[in-house]
Formats: structure tokens, C-alpha cells, sequence
């Protein structure tokens, strides 16, 4: 892993100080005797934990294994959490009136309809991811602090986006059904896998990383890329449950 | 009151889709990862087997929490039929073992089911217990369907 860089300590201290408003407004939002589930506060905090160890703590093994596990943990399992803590919704319930104005702004305009449409956010996302690797672009990052502070900021985005997009737990304008959003996971998913197994095989081209950590690389990336899937799978499954659950008794008490 | 109309047709199928995500997931915890003798990639894999593992393989890890919730769904509605859905969890397990061993193994080339060794007595255990699992399947099925008639 390279020595965390300008754009590390610009990602660290925005999730940091993310988290530490995140916790205020929950606080201020009980204090007013809002309900705000604990689950959400402790998903947040968790996520924005595990994305600043992923950036601060060396993992061993090889340089290319630990570049594939920090990306795991920076892409996909601390969007997930973050996600999960629904920072937008806490947001729009305590912010004054003329911020929430401004975020739904955001939230309604039209180029997030675009940027929220699920196989958009997914080719995004692990199209970038093919593009990394199996260009030259990755040699290239080993040259360019730049390009390699882009390229991160890039993967850290994508993930977050598209995890946003799959879970849909915040309110946005244009909303996906379970149909497209699963299907999503679905192709992204395999694109994601696919990517693991021909990195196995031939490294990024221009990169000299020894076989054994391209493999050990190869396989964090395909094996941690299930264990984040099967969460965000159980988190659309438990969302379908709850929501069909719902539907169901609002229909049966002769409302529907 | 909640309808108490019993799925049949969608307690196999929900029980089958949890049986085929289970086998792979069996085959990729034992096989693959406890006694490594499913390679991860041997480089004798076809281009299309390559995409088709992929699928398959996030196909299986959307289909466990998918078919987990359809059948906690299935409960809740009091709508389902436990003897299609033994039927359809053994159709699962037998029909994704007989296509894992047949068309990943032998037509794709994803991987073999062991290295170093002559695969095909390998090959015939692992298509026939997929024969077998399906065999109960469509006996549990035929029983199933009598029982309701």
C-alpha cells in the first residue's frame, strides 16, 4: 500500500467530520423527542470507522493484495454502512429550511435522476473498475500522484454512489423498484467477479506485482465483493419484506 | 384477515431457487475453499464459461437473500405447501449439481473437480449425486401433487 496521500487525508477528514455531524443531529433530533433508530447511528459511525482504518492501517501481504483490500473496505463495505445510517434523511429532518431547500434541490435536480438511474451508477462504478485494470491505467497511477489521487476519489465515489442507488433507503425524485435494482446487483455483481478471475490470470498490464499477489489480490477482490453483495442483497430483501408486509395489511383493512 | 390460499407452484419454486444457492455455496466453502481441489481459475476456462461463472456465481449470492425472504414470505401468508416445497429444495440442490458438473465442468471448462488425478470416476460421483438429489426431487414432486388431487 502507498503512504496515504493528499486525496487520503481529504477523504479521511470529510468522512470524520461527516460522522462527528451526523452523531450531533441524531443527538439534537432525540433531544427534540424525534424517533431516530440507534441501529442507524451505529451503522454510520461503523462505516465512516472502517473507511478511515482502511485508509490508516498498512495491511500485509503484497502491495497489490493490499491495494484490493483497501478498495473492499473503501468501495463497498463502508459505503454500505454509511448508507444504511441514511445520512440524507437525518439531514432534510434537522437541517434550517434553507439548507434542506438546497439539498432537495440537489436531490430533485435533474442530473441526479440521471446519475441515480441503477445501471448507470453500476457501469460507472465497475466499468471504472475495468477500465483501472485491464488498461494501462493502473501502471499509469504508479507515475502520476494525480492521476492515482483521481482514480482513488473516483473509486470511492463510484462505490458510494452505487450503493446509494441500490439500497434507495433516501428520499430522491425518480425511484427504482426492487425488479431493477436487484438486477443491477445482479450484473454488476458478475461484472465485478469476471474482473477478479481474468485479474488471476493476467495482472494489470504494465505493472511488474509478483503472480502470488496478483492471485491473493484477485481472490479479496472476488470473495470480498460476495460477502458486500450478500449484504446489500439481504438489505433489498429485507427492504421488499417490509415494504410488501406493508402493503399487504394496508390492502387487507379494506384501504386499497 | 390474510388470504390462506396455498402456492404451490411458488413453493417450489422459491425452495428450489434456496437449494440451488445452497449447493453452490456447499461446493464453494468445501470444494474450493477447505480442500482446494476446485481451482479458482485454470486458465482452460472458455471465455463464455468465464461470464457464465460470473453470473452464476453472483446469481447464487442475490439468490440465497431473495429466496430466504420469498420464503419468509410464504409463512407470513400462511400460503405455503411443505410438501412442494421439499420437492423443490431437493430439485434445487440435484438440478444445479447435475448443470454444475455437466456444463460448468465439462462444457465451459470453469474448473475441474480435481487436479492431478484421473477426473472422470470424480466426474461420475459428482453428476450422479446431482442424478440422485434430482431423482428425490421429482419423487417428493410426484407425491406432492398426488397428495393434493
Amino acid at each position: 500500500m502507498t503512504a496515504p496521500g493528499f486525496v487520503d487525508w481529504l477523504l479521511g477528514t470529510t468522512v470524520v467530520l461527516a460522522a462527528a455531524a451526523y452523531l450531533r443531529a441524531a443527538a439534537s433530533l432525540r433531544r427534540r423527542g424525534d424517533t431516530w433508530p440507534r441501529r442507524r447511528d451505529v451503522a454510520f459511525a461503523a462505516g465512516g470507522f472502517a473507511f478511515l482504518a482502511a485508509l490508516l492501517v498498512p495491511v500485509p501481504g503484497g502491495p497489490f493484495t493490499a491495494h484490493m483490500a483497501q478498495h473492499v473496505v473503501l468501495a463497498m463495505a463502508a459505503p454500505l454502512l454509511l448508507v444504511l445510517g441514511r445520512p440524507v434523511t437525518l439531514m432534510l429532518r434537522v437541517a434550517p429550511s434553507s439548507v434542506r431547500r438546497g439539498v432537495l434541490a440537489v436531490a430533485h435536480s435533474r442530473a441526479a435522476v440521471v446519475l441515480l438511474f441503477p445501471p448507470l451508477a453500476a457501469v460507472l462504478d465497475v466499468g471504472g473498475l475495468w477500465l483501472l485494470y485491464r488498461t494501462s491505467l493502473a501502471s499509469a497511477t504508479h507515475h502520476d500522484e494525480w492521476l492515482r489521487s483521481a482514480v482513488q476519489l473516483h473509486v470511492v465515489l463510484a462505490g458510494l454512489l452505487f450503493t446509494f442507488v441500490v439500497c434507495q433507503l433516501d428520499p430522491v425524485r425518480r425511484r427504482w423498484n426492487v425488479v431493477w435494482r436487484g438486477l443491477t446487483l445482479l450484473g454488476a455483481g458478475a461484472a465485478h467477479a469476471i474482473l477478479a478471475k481474468t485479474l488471476h490470470a493476467w495482472p494489470p498490464p504494465g505493472t511488474n506485482f509478483t503472480a502470488a499477489d496478483v492471485q491473493g489480490g484477485a481472490q479479496i477482490m472476488y470473495y470480498g465483493g460476495d460477502l458486500v453483495e450478500l449484504a446489500l442483497a439481504a438489505a433489498l430483501a429485507r427492504q421488499w419484506y417490509v415494504r410488501s408486509g406493508r402493503a399487504r395489511r394496508f390492502a387487507s383493512r379494506g384501504f386499497g | 384477515m390474510h388470504q390462506t390460499r396455498i402456492l404451490p407452484g411458488r413453493s417450489t419454486g422459491v425452495l428450489a431457487l434456496i437449494g440451488a444457492a445452497l449447493i453452490a455455496a456447499i461446493d464453494e466453502i468445501v470444494f474450493h475453499q477447505i480442500l482446494a481441489w476446485h481451482h479458482f481459475y485454470d486458465r482452460s476456462t472458455t471465455e463464455l464459461g468465464l461470464v457464465s461463472d460470473g453470473l452464476l456465481h453472483t446469481a447464487e449470492v442475490v439468490g440465497l437473500a431473495a429466496g430466504l425472504v420469498l420464503y419468509a414470505d410464504l409463512r407470513r401468508r400462511n400460503a405455503l405447501s411443505v410438501p412442494h416445497a421439499w420437492a423443490g429444495l431437493f430439485l434445487g440442490l440435484g438440478g444445479f449439481q447435475l448443470f454444475d458438473g455437466l456444463v460448468n465442468h465439462k462444457v465451459l471448462r470453469v474448473h475441474q473437480v480435481r487436479y492431478g488425478v484421473d477426473t472422470l470416476p470424480y466426474d461420475f460421483v459428482w453428476s450422479g449425486v446431482g442424478v440422485a438429489l434430482s431423482a428425490v426431487g421429482v419423487g417428493l414432486a410426484v407425491r406432492a401433487k398426488r397428495a393434493r388431487t
